[in-house]
């Protein structure tokens, strides 16, 4: 019978046999070496840990304290608000705990939601901002978010939702099972940024911007996501909040975003009209707000939430 | 499953361990059951058309065996390949002709003409093993081969998971006697395959799946309006990405049948250094230009009737080769392109003798010469190439309109760059294969030599390979 044992001694089958080892020792190190870098040195691993660890402490309000309010959202947040500000204007009334992670949409947070209710975290209100089109995109960041906001059973009901055939479930697995697999994406832009000159800006014009589809699929996606979202909020007591951060030209989306909030039961904020932002409080990508367009969105957020969630009276007689 | 997933080195290997320590029988059981495993795991309810089709043909050879003179043999054949050709045009190419007719219909002013489209998911790798199960009824039916006796070898001949969702299109005279005859491991081949499943990864994970992520940018609109250099960096992009893609599958499957002492025929050779098209085509996909040369232009009559024969059959048959690749007019523009230009190169740049009427002419000795023919010959391809990639006619026409507008943006240096830095390497290997004649890259060094070139190109794969898992270009067809 023939087998690799009888020809163990076969140089060929020696180095076969060395390169396995090799591989195989390649993929601990850099198992534990992405550990390492992710728990040592990425910013954006240290912010999100931190942020939520923060959100796990979050409980309801006694009397007199103000509103617990776990906002969540994209880059879109992250580049448009300034949390320092947001939190110092809002401070009397509002308690606000932020957690903003880039590129993700309606399944991140559905999921990293949920988890955090589970785990115990209890706001009493939450407020959602990701952008129109990243809240109806099917699917879920890669990098970070199966790590840091899904757990075992998440990803089954992931792959399910998303409609993944086997290959891309079990690779969602191995995103939420490995720290490598997770982030291998993030290594490489990082190693990229130092070999192609202007590489990071050439990625962001490379990202594709999923189109927002128009009435009646726009209704048809948009509702069931809503409605799931609300009532898992007021399962456990909170109160949902969908913010639209301005993109240009997204009134209509806006506009359409608005109303399917509307019949879902489910309240929205637009404290800035994408329409009145000029393109120069824009970054060059011609998406994110820059410094100056979020230092309007900030304040015009700070002056909206409060009233949207306290009603004027008591917004002016806490002023 | 898809070759550069993990989930695929986790069925390979134990698949290489225990097939190794069963006799030929269970071997071939063994590896049919896995490989119908294989294609089940995209979508089990395919497999039930794949065994059906592979068992028709199996029983059908058996009537058509010239040396059983059954009186109703040619029926059986005619029936086996409308049979297949039916199976096929329905999965593929049945709402493509409809909708055709639909539209052409429609221009006439015949509106609302109720056809009804069956908007069913195409099987994985059906225009694959129909060609392969073409061959072998053709080649039963013309005495070329013996039928197979077992359903198990020619189950694994047409099913066998390396080449069964994209090629290589084997030969029943290649592969069916492999699955006949009992396999001996030969350490060497079984090293080589491993050489080759690496090779293939770097072509697939970081050649292709990092051009791709430039060329949907530019195919998707967002570096802006096309013009002459986002034209350019759409079709080269593409070009590299599709051989990368196609050739890195086909090393990987020529690497998995190798491990398992099997012998696949070569797919690919240094394409992009063809000094014509017609040198292309013997570099390019091979398996299947042979496939379409042996069972189509030569029965068609190839190049023995004349100068207008030849030309019809030669851009019938790049036509056909076009639609194989997929049910939409912008193949067929593909092919036709290439069917046009061929007959053209035949006229001007005749082969020597009327014997090598089939061999393409002998490469320009001159050093600018060659390389001039090799860049105009590269550029045709990507011409073609923008109608292969687009979504519709109007969409590539669109597409190379912007070749006249020469508007430069700074980013594109950027993306030309990162093009670069993923093509130039294949380039440069594709230079050393060529000048080497050989198989992979630094196939004739020391194993040690080879142990760390593979070991560093893990280390590569690992830290370069693109973003997210891409499937196969070529699954779609």
């Amino acid at each position: 019978m023939p087998s690799f044992i009888s020809n163990s001694r076969h140089p060929a089958v020696t180095c076969a046999k060395i390169l396995f080892a090799i591989c195989a020792a390649l993929s601990i190190c850099f198992e534990f070496l992405s550990d390492y870098l992710l728990k040592h040195h990425s910013e954006t691993y240290a912010r999100i840990s931190q942020q939520y660890a923060d959100a796990l402490r979050v409980r309801p309000a006694k009397p007199g304290e103000p509103m617990s309010v776990l906002m969540v959202g994209n880059s879109l947040l992250l580049d448009g608000i300034d949390v320092d500000r947001l939190q110092k204007l809002t401070s009397s009334q509002l308690d606000i705990h932020p957690i903003f992670l880039e590129a993700t949409g309606y399944y991140d947070w559905l999921y990293a939601l949920r988890r955090l209710f589970q785990e115990g975290s209890r706001p009493q209100v939450v407020v959602l901002g990701v952008g129109v089109n990243a809240f109806l995109s099917n699917s879920v960041r890669r990098e970070y978010a199966p790590l840091m906001f899904f757990d075992l059973k998440d990803t089954y009901n992931i792959a399910s939702d998303l409609k993944m055939d086997r290959t891309g479930a079990s690779n969602l697995l191995l995103e939420h099972s490995s720290a490598f697999w997770d982030t291998r994406s993030v290594l490489r832009m990082q190693i990229l940024k130092h070999i192609v000159p202007h590489c990071g800006e050439l990625f962001l014009l490379l990202k594709p911007q999923p189109p927002v589809p128009s009435e009646p699929e726009f209704g048809t996606i948009a509702n069931p996501r809503l409605q799931q979202l609300r009532r898992m909020c007021e399962a456990y007591g909170a109160k949902l909040i969908i913010l639209v951060p301005p993109t240009p030209a997204s009134e209509d989306a806006v506009h359409e975003m608005t109303l399917a909030s509307r019949s879902a039961g489910v309240e929205t904020l637009v404290p800035l009209d994408p329409a009145v932002l000029p393109a120069n409080y824009y970054q060059a990508d011609a998406i994110h707000l820059n410094s100056e367009g979020a230092a309007i969105f900030t304040v015009a957020l700070a002056t909206c939430l409060p009233r949207q969630l306290l009603g004027h009276d008591a917004v002016a007689s806490r002023d | 499953m898809l070759f550069d997933s993990p989930a695929f080195f986790l069925f390979l290997i134990p698949v290489v361990f225990f097939y190794w320590r069963m006799n030929h029988r269970a071997q071939n059981v063994f590896l049919l059951l896995a490989s119908y495993f294989f294609y089940g795991w995209w979508d089990w309810r395919f497999l039930a058309l794949m065994i059906g089709s592979t068992t028709m043909d199996f029983l059908i050879a058996q009537k058509i065996v010239p040396a059983r003179q059954n009186p109703h043999r040619k029926q059986w054949f005619i029936f086996s390949l409308v049979l297949n050709f039916t199976i096929l045009g329905i999965f593929k190419y049945f709402d493509f002709f409809a909708g055709s007719f639909v539209g052409m219909l429609d221009n006439l002013g015949l509106h609302h003409i109720p056809l009804p489209l069956i908007h069913v998911i195409l099987p994985p790798g059906i225009s694959f093993y129909t060609f392969q199960e073409v061959a072998y009824i053709v080649d039963v039916y013309k005495g070329r081969i013996e039928d197979s006796r077992t359903f198990y070898d020619y189950g694994l001949f047409i099913s066998f998971f390396a080449h069964l969702i994209a090629g290589p299109i084997q030969r029943p005279g290649h592969l069916l006697p492999q699955t006949q005859n009992e396999r001996t491991f030969d350490p060497d081949r079984f090293f080589d395959g491993l050489m080759l499943i690496f090779s293939g990864l770097i072509r697939k994970c970081i050649v292709a799946d990092n051009c791709a992520l430039l060329v949907d940018a530019v195919f998707g609109g967002q570096l802006g309006p096309p013009n002459f250099w986002v034209v350019l960096l759409g079709t080269y992009g593409f070009a590299w990405q599709v051989y990368g893609d196609f050739s890195g599958y086909s090393d990987i499957a020529r690497g998995c049948a190798q491990l398992l002492g099997f012998h696949f025929m070569v797919n690919f050779r240094q394409p992009f250094l063809a000094h014509r098209l017609q040198d292309f085509w013997r570099r390019w996909h091979i398996s299947l230009s042979t496939w379409l040369r042996d069972y189509l232009y030569i029965p068609m009559g190839g190049s023995r009737l004349g100068t207008w024969k030849t030309i019809k059959n030669l851009f019938l048959t790049m036509v056909l080769a076009g639609l194989w690749h997929g049910a939409n007019w912008t193949f067929v523009i593909f092919g036709a392109i290439h069917g046009i230009v061929l007959p053209i190169e035949r006229f001007f740049f005749p082969a020597k003798a009327r014997a090598a009427a089939n061999s393409v002419p002998a490469p320009p000795t001159g050093f600018f010469a060659l390389w001039a023919q090799r860049i105009l010959t590269f550029n045709i391809l990507c011409l073609s190439l923008a109608f292969f990639r687009a979504t519709s006619l109007h969409a590539a026409v669109q597409f190379l309109a912007g070749l006249s507008n020469f508007a430069w943006q700074p980013e594109y240096a950027s993306a030309f760059f990162l093009l670069c830095l993923y093509s130039v390497p294949l380039f440069l290997i594709d230079l050393h294969l060529e000048a080497t004649d050989q198989e992979y890259p630094f196939a004739n060094t020391s194993y040690a030599f080879r142990t760390a070139m593979a070991a560093s190109a893990f280390a590569a794969l690992a830290l370069f390979s693109g973003s997210n898992l891409n499937a196969f270009v070529y699954f779609q067809f």
